[in-house]
């Protein structure tokens, strides 16, 4: 039944993403809604709330948030966005994957036209992202519903709906961009710079007045227009209809392209924007003395640069952009904390100290460092796996290196890679704490940056292991899943009261509040144990195993 | 000459799935081996076991007097292969691959290499990505020549190369033959095991059916052999002729259709008794002789087939 159609077969390939991110996003609403009671149980809490949320106005716009809908709209008013990761690699892979691989000439041997291939994938990717939207929209009713927040069903769907479409958006990007680049993570990539990019852009008109014309260049502000989740303020429908332009537009210009482009060829760029042409005799194409070339290990730090440099930026960039948010609300979060008990609570717990010490403000937002850096070791350590089943290490494997050697050569280029990226953390931040006067400690902002290395060589080390077993595509769901679980552990865990002993079961735990209290040196020297031993029977899997596609 | 190759008894299975059974062979230092086998056969399975990159379940196998799996580094020192399917990073180039493996060898003779580019035709300037099947096929047998290994380990590895590509590659071997090292090749073409070939094993379902010269090989090589009269010649005049397996009459009454073993002298002859329109020979696919020699749980069917 489901092998019928391209579409049919598409859709069934997306049947776990489906319930994953389905009910991965949908269960952090209905947690979310169910503990906003919890939060405001007296009058003045709520309007404490209020005004502690004006002042991070910055996340998301405070539209009741003394309400569960708002205060859950404006919590993860950006962050819910990390859905739209799902489109962006699906549908740079779809197309420009299967080319990759040689799948799609195959498909594209059968009587059916071009377009209609790639618009079944396509509308598979839509259907996928309705169904999420679905799930999400009944577990945020069934949240509200638990709470008696007033969210009606047809509410609940519409924020399931408004979801989809932005995330339908950021799919149509990655699609069109796919048709100008050789691989899918080169689009996979770009996309994902411009997911980051636009959410900053929306967040703009925010934190600046009288710039609003520059955030509607975002189509997040567009999405935000829509607060189905908050009573009273319902949907916008021409944002939503904008949101709907947008992915339609994107998405049937990529398609265009693709019908009229080679297969396996990319669209042609005007000359000026093409990069020259290096001509090359024979003689000349054998690189002796390039450095890339000379082991396995710095083979594998130049496959890895790429990826680094940007995750580097964005990184580093957020950390040196939150000590310049601390500077700037320093002074109105002092005032308010004074009066603010929950914000006070909320602080202590995160942050770990008051609000005396500068630290305290950019330690609520620097647990989110280990965070990425942790993203970035599941990106690249899901290369490894790859490489094996796509048979990339047949070769290597026939030199006269060990097994042992090559599997700890790619992991000490993932190393080098995880602590260049904490060091100009670092030093990003010092420069980013010296130019705006926000006086931190110099130890325990080394402390900061530097302790959530061992945090991303965790992942990285689990991320080999779990190759010894599973396939690529497995690996990444667990270490994906592994990563969302200790987010959800760690920042949802709290509001809930959970007890100390589930906490503990989250990495991000260990990473403590350095930039307070210092290097939390006995638990980082325990995650250092752990991802050791992970990596000792990784490799121990590893020379024993079978090596095959 | 000494064993280079010693398999006895190798097993491997891939779950319930099967792998090969209880194969054992030789090969000698200095002779070119040809493993033939149709498709699934355990060929690949075989060499992979051969490369440590499969563990076996349970035999040995050793190359040079050194254990595959337990001194598997040691071993790849003597070795150059080819994989069946290569798979390399798309985003290099030709020469950058080929510098690469010459990095992780400890270091190669460039103007050799220089030459096996030349030979080859091979253009190092693009990336993996951009070659055509062949042109893969060319890099990955580079890599495998490149630093002149004592034992070559090739799996297909005419695979894709054009006819021209194919003469060069059958020179490079006798080269390395001629020099006393050993060439292990896989191929599910007959004439081309025929013509590269000391000796040959033969694997079907995972199991060495049969190793020996290539001269033996003809005693199992079948012709199908289609000739049209002007007028209907007897079948009578060809079926006590020497190699003759079958001989059939067509519908037509003028055509006749015989099964050849060996040389096809004394049939020409014997059909040259008549006016001959056409004379068809056709080689059958190495499936099709499996399918006639093996068809009865390994029982040579040769031995009936003289019943015409």
């Amino acid at each position: 039944m489901l092998f019928r159609s391209i579409y049919l077969k598409t859709l069934r390939d997306f049947r776990v993403p489906i319930l994953g991110w389905g009910l991965g996003t949908g269960l952090l609403m209905f947690a979310v809604l169910s503990a906003v009671p919890s939060l405001i149980t007296t009058q003045k809490a709520r309007e404490e709330l209020v005004t502690l949320a004006q002042q991070f106005a910055w996340i998301a716009e405070p539209v009741h948030v003394d309400t569960p809908g708002g205060y859950a709209t404006w919590k993860y008013g950006f962050t819910i966005l990390v859905m739209a990761l799902w489109p962006l690699l699906v549908c740079s892979r779809t197309l420009r994957g299967e080319e990759e691989r040689g799948s799609l000439d195959v498909l594209l041997s059968l009587p059916r036209g071009r377009g209609r291939v790639a618009l079944e994938k396509l509308a598979a990717v839509w259907t996928a992202l309705l169904l999420m939207g679905l799930i999400i929209g009944l577990l945020a009713f069934g949240g509200g519903q638990k709470v008696n927040a007033g969210i009606s069903f047809g509410d609940a769907l519409l924020f399931g709906l408004n979801l989809a479409l932005i995330c339908a958006v950021f799919g149509g990007i990655a699609l069109l961009l796919s048709q100008f680049t050789q691989e899918r993570r080169t689009a996979s990539g770009l996309t994902g710079a411009l997911l980051f990019a636009f959410i900053v852009l929306d967040m703009v008109h925010r934190v600046v007045p009288g710039t609003e014309w520059v955030s509607r260049l975002s189509p997040v502000y567009y999405y935000n227009l829509s607060r189905p989740l908050v009573p009273g303020y319902g949907t916008d429908p021409v944002a939503m209809l904008v949101l709907l332009a947008l992915s339609l537009l994107l998405s049937g210009a990529a398609l265009v392209l693709f019908v009229q482009r080679d297969l396996g060829g990319v669209v042609a760029l005007p000359s000026f924007l093409r990069l020259p042409e290096r001509k090359m005799s024979p003689e000349q194409a054998l690189p002796v003395n390039a450095w890339s070339l000379r082991s396995v290990y710095t083979r594998g730090l130049a496959m890895i640069a790429m990826p680094t440099l940007w995750w580097t930026i964005g990184i580093a960039g957020f950390a040196a952009f939150t000590v310049v948010i601390a500077r700037q609300t320093e002074k109105q979060l002092a005032d308010l904390y004074q009066n603010t008990p929950i914000l006070r609570d909320l602080l202590t717990k995160v942050g770990g100290s008051d609000i005396n010490n500068n630290a305290t403000l950019l330690s609520f937002f620097f647990v989110f460092m280990p965070v990425l850096l942790m993203a970035f070791a599941v990106t690249q350590t899901t290369r490894w796996s790859s490489d094996e089943e796509d048979g990339r290490l047949e070769l290597v494997l026939a030199t006269p290196q060990s097994r042992l050697r090559v599997l700890l050569g790619r992991f000490a280029a993932l190393a080098t890679a995880t602590v260049l990226i904490g060091v100009l953390t670092l030093a990003l931040t010092a420069l980013a704490s010296a130019a705006t006067g926000f006086a931190l400690d110099s130890g325990h902002l080394a402390a900061a940056t530097l302790s959530m290395i061992p945090l991303g060589l965790l992942m990285a080390a689990l991320g080999y292991l779990f190759a010894g077993w599973l396939r690529t595509a497995v690996d990444t769901g667990l270490l994906s899943f592994l990563l969302a679980i200790w987010f959800f552990i760690t920042f949802v865990g709290p509001e809930l009261d959970w007890p100390e002993s589930v906490k503990r079961l989250s990495a991000f735990y260990y990473y403590g509040t350095p930039l307070v209290n210092g290097l939390p040196l006995g638990d980082m020297l325990g995650v250092l144990a752990v991802t050791i031993a992970a990596l000792a029977l990784a490799s121990l899997r590893f020379m024993r195993k079978d090596v095959g596609r | 000459m000494s064993a280079i190759i010693e398999v006895e008894a190798l097993t491997k299975s891939y779950g319930s799935k099967r792998g090969i059974t209880n194969v054992s062979f030789q090969v000698e230092e200095g002779e070119v081996f040809g493993f033939l086998g149709p498709n699934g056969a355990g060929k690949t399975t075989t060499i992979r076991t051969l490369m440590a990159l499969l563990r076996a379940d349970a035999g040995t196998a050793r190359i040079a007097g050194l254990d595959c799996w337990q001194q598997s580094v040691e071993i790849k020192k003597l070795i150059g292969y080819l994989p069946g399917e290569l798979a390399l990073d798309p985003n290099l180039t030709g020469g950058q691959i080929l510098e690469y493996f010459g990095h992780l060898r400890g270091g190669i003779d460039q103007a050799y290499l220089k030459q096996l580019i030349a030979r080859l035709d091979f253009d190092p300037t693009r990336k993996f990505r951009q070659y055509s099947s062949g042109n893969k096929r060319k890099i990955g047998i580079i890599q495998a020549f490149m630093h002149r290994p004592r034992l070559l380990i090739l799996d297909e590895p005419t695979n894709g190369l054009d006819p021209l590509n194919q003469q060069e590659f059958d020179r490079m071997v006798n080269e390395v033959r001629d020099d006393g090292r050993t060439v292990f090749l896989s191929s599910h073409i007959l004439t081309e095991v025929e013509q590269t070939c000391n000796r040959v094993g033969i694997i079907r379902e995972g199991q060495l059916v049969r190793v020996g010269g290539v001269a033996e090989l003809k005693d199992i090589k079948h012709y199908e052999v289609t000739i049209s009269f002007v007028e209907a010649a007897p079948a009578e005049a060809f079926k006590a002729l020497d190699g003759i397996a079958l001989v059939e009459a067509l519908a037509d009454g003028h055509t006749l259709r015989l099964q050849v073993s060996g040389g096809l002298d004394t049939v020409i002859k014997a059909a040259a008794q008549y006016s001959v329109v056409t004379l068809t020979s056709h080689e059958p696919s190495l499936e099709d002789i499996f399918l006639r020699y093996y068809e009865h749980d390994g029982l040579a069917v040769k031995e009936a087939s003289h019943a015409v």
